[in-house]
C-alpha cells in the first residue's frame, strides 16, 4: 500500500507549477543565443556561465542537456566571483551589487561575452541584454551600442522585436 | 483491508479524474515557441503584500492575496478605485450613501463584513491616512473614519494587491480585515491620455471625465510618472414623491400632485486628482523614490427636506420649503519620499517618510438658520475637520540561504482638529429655538479640537524554507502608543506543498487597532433654549467633562485574534481552486452610544443640567464580535487555436459576524446602560447589515483588437431596521459588460453598461412611514450594496503617444 501512496505522489510531483518568470529566463538566454553571432575563435563547447547567486536551481542543466546552440552541445557553468568566469559565450549576471556588476560588465566588453541581465538599468550600465517583466510580460531591452563594442553582431530580427534599443553606430 | 482497498480505490479515481498531463515541463514548451510568443507570454501574478520578503507568486503564498491587474481595471469601465474593488473582490463591500451628511461625499468600503477603519490601505507598502470625517450617521461604518480610496486616481495604478488575513504583527494598527496595497504605475508603461462619459439610463448622473498618464524615463530605468484626472459628477435621484401634506391643512396646493422634494442618490461632484510616482537611481544603484496623491473635491448632495410648514423653516424665505444642500470642500494629499539600497553584506534597507492630509470642510447651501429670522444667510460655512498623518519607517532585510530576515522601526505622528464654522453657522438668534444651519449647523467654537498623538513600533520578520515545498513565517510587532500604551502582536504561518499541484496554507495572529483620534475627540453639538438659558445636544469627547461624569472613559485599542488555512489545488497549469476559512474574533469595538438624556434617571439629568447639555453621547468600547467565513476561488484560462484568450474567474465570499460580548455599560446609567452602548439598529447593521453571501462570475475574452468583459455578481441578502422593525432585502444578481476595441496603434475605444439588466434593489415595503417606504421619498435601502442608480452606459477613447 505503502508503494501505492509513493508512486501516486510521485505522479503529482511532476505536475506543472513552475515558476514562469524563471523558466522564461533560462528559454530566453539559449533562444537569444540564436540571433547572435560571436568574433572570438570557435570553441567545440557553448558555454553559459551564471555568476552570482544562481536563481535556476538545475533548470538549466535539464533544459540545455541535449539541446545544441551553435551547433555546439551547451555546457553551464555556475560561479560566485568575477575570476572564475573565463572564456564563456554568455554570461548571465545574478548579482545584486552594482559595483559588481560594474566590473563583470567590463570584463565581459573586453572579452567579446553576451551579458544578460534582469536588474533594472542594466543595459543603460552596459549590460547587453536586460531581460526583466513588467505587466506580467517579458520586457527586453538591448544595448546594440555596448554589443558593437564587444564585437557581437546581433541579428535584426532580434532587434527588431526588443521593447527597447540603445542604439550604436547604424 | 478493506479500508486499504478503498484507499487505493479512491487514489485511483483521483488519478482517473485528474489525469497527469504529459511530463514535458514547461520550459521546454517554451523552447519551442517564437520569440514574439515569448514575449507575449502571461507569467504568474506577484505582490509584495503580507510578507518582507519581496514579491512572491500569489498563487503559492502562505496567506491569501487577490490581485486586480491593470488588464483588469481598464476593463472595469470604473472611474473609481471603490467600484473596482466591489467588481473583482467577493469580500469587499462598497455600500450607497444618501442624506448622511459628509458620509455621502466620502462612502465607507468594508473588507469581510467588518468595519471601514478595520482594513489598511497602503500606497507602494507605505500607510496611506485615513480621512478626517468620522461617519455619524446611520450608514454602514457608523462610528469609524475610513481611508477614501476615491482620492487616488485611477489612471495611475498598475495594480492592487489585496490581504485577506490579519497583519498587524507585521503593519501595525487598522490590520484587521486585511490590507490593501495599490501599485502605482513604474516603470515602463506608456504614455495615454483618455476621455470618459457615462450616465445612467435614467438620463442622470451624467459624468465626464478626461485623465492623462505621462512617463518621464530616467537613466538607470528611473521614471517620473504624473497622472491627472479631472471628472466631473452630476447627482442620480431616485427619490420617490413626497407624502406629506407640504402646506397648512386646508391649502389647496396639498391637493396637487406629490412632488419630489428629497435628493436620494450620488451627489454631484467634480474632482481633480492627481499622482505622482517616481523613482531616480544612482550610478551606484542607491534609489531615490518619491510617490504622493493629490484630491480636491467639490461635492453637493441634499439633506432632508424642509416643509413649508414646518418650524425649521422661515415662509419668507423659503415660502415652498427647502431643502438643505451640504456642500463640502474636501483636500487630501499624501507624499513619500525615500531612499533605499543595498548594503555590501546584503542587507537592504529602506528609509521613507510619509505625510498624509485630509481635510473635511462642511459648506451649506440652499439653507437658513432660523433662529436668525428673515435676515439669515443662505449659505454657511460650517467649519469641518482635519487629520495628518507623518510616518517615519526604516525597514532592513537580508536574504540568507534558507532564511530571509527582516526588521524595522517606524514612527508615527498623528494630529486632528475640529475647527468652527462662522458664527451664523452655529448660533442661537432670537426668532426661535432652532440654532445653527439646516442641514449642518456649524461646528461651535466649544467644539474645535487640536489633538496629537504619537506612537513607535519596533517589528521583525523571519520567513524560513527549511524544505523546497515548506515555508514558515514568524512576525511580531511591539507598538508604544502616547495616549494608551503598548501592544505587542504576533504573527505565524506556513506554507506546505505536499505535491506541485496542491498547496496548503495557514495563519495564526493577533492584532488590534488603535482608536482614532475622531473617535477619541469627536465634538459636534448645537445650542438650544431651555427654561433656564441654553443648552447644548450632541457628541462629546471621551475627555470631555460631561462625558467623563456620564460614564466615558479612555479610548482602548480593538484587539483582535485571527486564524485562516485553506488549500490551493492546481491540477493542470490553466485552472486553480483554492478554498480558505477565515476567523476574526474582536475585542472592544469602539462605537457611539446612543443619546444620553435625563429622562434616564435623575443623576443622569443632575449631571446633564450642571453642564447645560440636554443630551449626550460618546465612543465607547462597547462589544466584542466574532466573524468567521470561506473565500472560494476559481481561476481558468484557456487559449484557443484562433489565439483568442478565455479567462474566468469564479469567486464566492461568505461572512457571518457575531455579537459575544456587550460590554458592561458605566453604572451611572442603570439599567438602560446596554441600550445606550449598543441598540437594535447598530446591532443589526454589523450583524446583517452586509450581504452575508457573495458570489462572482468574471469572464473575460481578448482576441487581437478586442476584448470583451463579463462581470456578474450576486449580492446577497442583508437588513435594515426601522424603528425597531427588522426589514430584510433580497439577494440580487447584477451584471456588468464591457467591450474594448485597439483601433490602431493609438487609439483605444471601450463602450460598457454597468447593472446592465437594470436590477434595483427590494424596496422598504409598506412600513407606514413617509420616508423609508414602498411609495415614500427613500424607497430603498441605504444599505444596498450595489446603489439604486440602475443601468448605466460609458464609453471612453484613449489614445497613446
Amino acid at each position: 500500500m505503502k508503494k501505492i501512496i509513493v508512486a501516486f505522489l510521485s505522479l503529482n510531483l511532476l505536475l506543472l507549477a513552475s515558476n514562469q518568470e524563471r523558466d522564461l529566463q533560462a528559454v530566453f538566454i539559449g533562444r537569444l543565443a540564436q540571433f547572435v553571432q560571436w568574433n572570438h575563435p570557435k570553441e567545440h563547447l557553448f558555454r553559459i556561465t551564471i555568476i552570482g547567486n544562481n536563481p535556476f536551481g538545475d533548470l538549466l542543466n535539464r533544459l540545455y542537456k541535449k539541446k545544441k546552440i551553435d551547433g555546439k552541445s551547451v555546457e553551464i557553468q555556475y560561479i560566485t566571483r568575477l575570476e572564475e568566469i573565463g572564456q564563456t559565450d554568455i554570461l548571465f549576471v545574478a548579482l545584486e551589487n552594482q559595483q559588481e556588476i560594474q566590473k563583470v560588465i567590463l570584463y565581459a566588453i573586453k572579452n567579446s561575452i553576451l551579458t544578460i541581465g534582469t536588474q533594472r538599468g542594466f543595459a543603460q550600465r552596459g549590460g547587453i541584454v536586460q531581460l526583466s517583466f513588467v505587466m506580467q510580460k517579458p520586457h527586453l531591452v538591448i544595448n546594440h551600442k555596448t554589443a558593437q563594442y564587444s564585437n557581437i553582431k546581433i541579428q535584426a530580427p532580434l532587434l527588431a522585436i526588443a521593447q527597447e534599443i540603445i542604439k550604436g553606430d547604424e | 483491508m478493506q479500508t486499504k482497498k478503498y484507499l487505493f480505490l479512491s487514489l485511483l479515481a483521483t488519478q482517473l479524474l485528474y489525469p497527469a498531463p504529459k511530463t514535458t515541463p514547461q520550459s521546454e514548451k517554451y523552447y519551442h515557441k517564437s520569440l514574439e510568443e515569448l514575449l507575449a507570454t502571461e507569467t504568474e501574478l506577484k505582490a509584495d503584500i503580507g510578507s518582507r520578503s519581496g514579491e512572491r507568486d500569489t498563487m503559492y503564498s502562505d496567506v491569501p492575496i487577490d490581485v486586480i491587474t491593470t488588464q483588469q481595471i481598464h476593463l472595469s469601465g470604473s472611474l473609481e478605485l471603490s467600484e473596482i474593488l466591489q467588481k473583482y473582490i467577493a469580500g469587499f463591500n462598497y455600500p450607497s450613501a444618501s442624506i448622511k451628511d459628509g458620509t455621502d461625499h466620502s462612502k465607507p468600503f468594508t473588507l469581510r463584513g467588518l468595519n471601514p477603519d478595520q482594513v489598511l490601505v497602503l500606497i507602494n507598502g507605505k500607510r496611506l491616512h485615513q480621512s478626517s470625517l468620522i461617519h455619524v450617521n446611520n450608514s454602514i461604518g457608523r462610528g469609524s473614519s475610513s481611508v477614501d480610496l476615491n482620492t487616488i486616481p485611477v489612471a495611475s495604478i498598475e495594480r492592487i494587491e489585496i490581504l485577506r488575513d490579519g497583519a498587524a504583527a507585521q503593519y501595525g494598527s487598522d490590520a484587521i480585515a486585511g490590507v490593501i496595497n495599490v501599485i502605482l504605475k513604474g516603470y515602463g508603461h506608456k504614455n495615454r491620455i483618455s476621455t470618459t462619459y457615462a450616465q445612467t439610463h435614467e438620463g442622470d448622473g451624467k459624468t465626464k471625465q478626461t485623465d492623462i498618464f505621462y512617463s518621464t524615463p530616467l537613466p538607470y530605468d528611473g521614471f517620473i510618472n504624473i497622472t491627472a484626472e479631472f471628472r466631473d459628477n452630476q447627482k442620480t435621484n431616485r427619490a420617490g414623491a413626497d407624502l406629506r401634506d407640504l402646506y397648512a391643512q386646508g391649502d389647496p396646493r396639498n391637493a396637487l400632485a406629490n412632488p419630489i422634494t428629497m435628493h436620494y442618490g450620488d451627489p454631484e461632484a467634480q474632482n481633480i486628482l492627481l499622482a505622482l510616482n517616481s523613482e531616480m537611481i544612482a550610478q551606484n544603484g542607491t534609489t531615490f523614490y518619491a510617490h504622493g496623491i493629490f484630491n480636491k473635491r467639490e461635492s453637493e448632495a441634499g439633506a432632508i427636506f424642509r416643509l413649508p410648514i414646518e418650524d425649521r423653516n422661515n415662509p419668507t424665505l423659503y415660502p415652498d420649503g427647502f431643502l438643505p444642500h451640504i456642500a463640502p470642500k474636501i483636500l487630501d494629499y499624501s507624499l513619500s519620499l525615500g531612499i533605499k539600497d543595498r548594503l555590501q553584506n546584503g542587507i537592504k534597507w529602506d528609509l521613507s517618510y510619509t505625510n498624509g492630509y485630509n481635510n473635511f470642510h462642511f459648506y451649506v447651501h440652499n439653507s437658513l438658520n432660523d433662529s436668525l429670522g428673515d435676515s439669515s444667510p443662505t449659505s454657511f460655512d460650517s467649519g469641518g475637520t482635519s487629520y495628518r498623518q507623518q510616518v517615519i519607517n526604516l525597514d532592513l532585510s537580508k536574504n540568507l540561504e534558507l532564511l530571509t530576515l527582516a526588521g524595522g522601526i517606524e514612527y508615527r505622528k498623528e494630529h486632528y482638529t475640529i475647527y468652527k464654522g462662522e458664527p451664523d453657522s452655529y448660533r442661537l438668534g432670537e426668532f426661535s429655538n432652532n440654532a445653527g444651519a439646516q442641514g449642518f449647523p456649524g461646528f461651535l467654537p466649544s467644539n474645535e479640537v487640536d489633538a496629537h498623538r504619537e506612537n513607535v513600533g519596533l517589528y521583525i520578520d523571519a520567513k524560513f524554507n527549511p524544505r523546497p515545498n515548506l515555508t514558515l513565517e514568524v512576525a511580531s510587532r511591539f507598538e508604544h502608543y502616547s495616549d494608551f500604551g503598548n501592544t505587542f502582536d504576533g504573527k505565524f504561518s506556513a506554507l506546505y506543498k505536499p505535491t506541485q499541484s496542491l498547496m496548503f496554507h495557514g495563519s495564526l495572529n493577533t492584532g488590534f487597532r488603535a482608536p482614532s483620534l475622531s473617535q477619541s475627540y469627536f465634538t459636534s453639538t448645537t445650542t438650544e433654549y431651555v427654561v433656564n438659558g441654553l443648552n447644548q445636544i450632541g457628541s462629546f469627547g471621551v475627555d470631555s467633562p460631561v462625558a467623563r461624569d456620564l460614564g466615558a472613559v479612555k479610548l482602548k485599542p480593538e484587539i483582535s485574534q485571527h486564524y485562516t488555512f485553506g488549500f490551493v489545488y492546481q491540477p493542470i497549469s490553466n485552472l486553480s481552486l483554492s478554498a480558505d476559512y477565515f476567523y476574526n474574533a474582536i475585542d472592544d469595538r469602539i462605537l457611539l452610544t446612543g443619546n444620553i438624556s435625563g429622562s434616564i434617571s435623575p443623576q443622569v439629568q443632575a449631571i446633564l443640567d450642571s453642564y447645560n447639555v440636554t443630551k449626550a453621547r460618546y465612543f465607547t468600547n462597547a462589544i466584542g464580535t466574532q466573524t468567521d467565513g470561506v473565500d472560494v476561488r476559481l481561476n481558468y484560462h484557456h487559449k484557443f487555436d484562433n489565439n483568442l484568450l478565455l479567462k474566468t474567474n469564479l469567486a464566492y465570499h461568505y461572512n457571518n459576524t457575531q455579537i459575544t460580548q456587550i460590554n458592561t455599560a458605566p453604572s451611572i446609567l442603570g439599567a438602560a446602560g446596554e441600550g445606550i452602548l449598543i441598540d437594535t439598529l447598530t446591532k443589526e447593521r454589523i450583524t446583517s447589515g452586509q450581504p452575508k453571501h457573495i458570489l462572482s462570475l468574471y469572464t473575460q475574452l481578448t482576441q487581437g483588437d478586442w476584448a470583451l468583459a463579463f462581470n456578474l455578481k450576486r449580492f446577497g441578502g442583508y437588513a435594515s431596521v426601522l424603528g425597531e422593525d427588522l426589514y430584510r432585502f433580497d439577494a440580487k444578481w447584477v451584471s456588468d459588460v464591457e467591450f474594448s476595441y485597439q483601433i490602431n496603434a493609438r487609439f483605444n475605444l471601450s463602450i460598457g453598461a454597468k447593472n446592465l439588466f437594470d436590477v434595483y434593489p427590494d424596496r422598504w415595503g409598506d412600513t407606514g412611514s413617509d420616508f423609508y417606504s414602498t411609495q415614500g421619498s427613500l424607497p430603498y435601502p441605504p444599505e444596498s450594496p450595489f446603489g439604486y442608480n440602475g443601468r448605466s452606459y460609458h464609453i471612453c477613447i484613449e489614445g497613446r503617444f
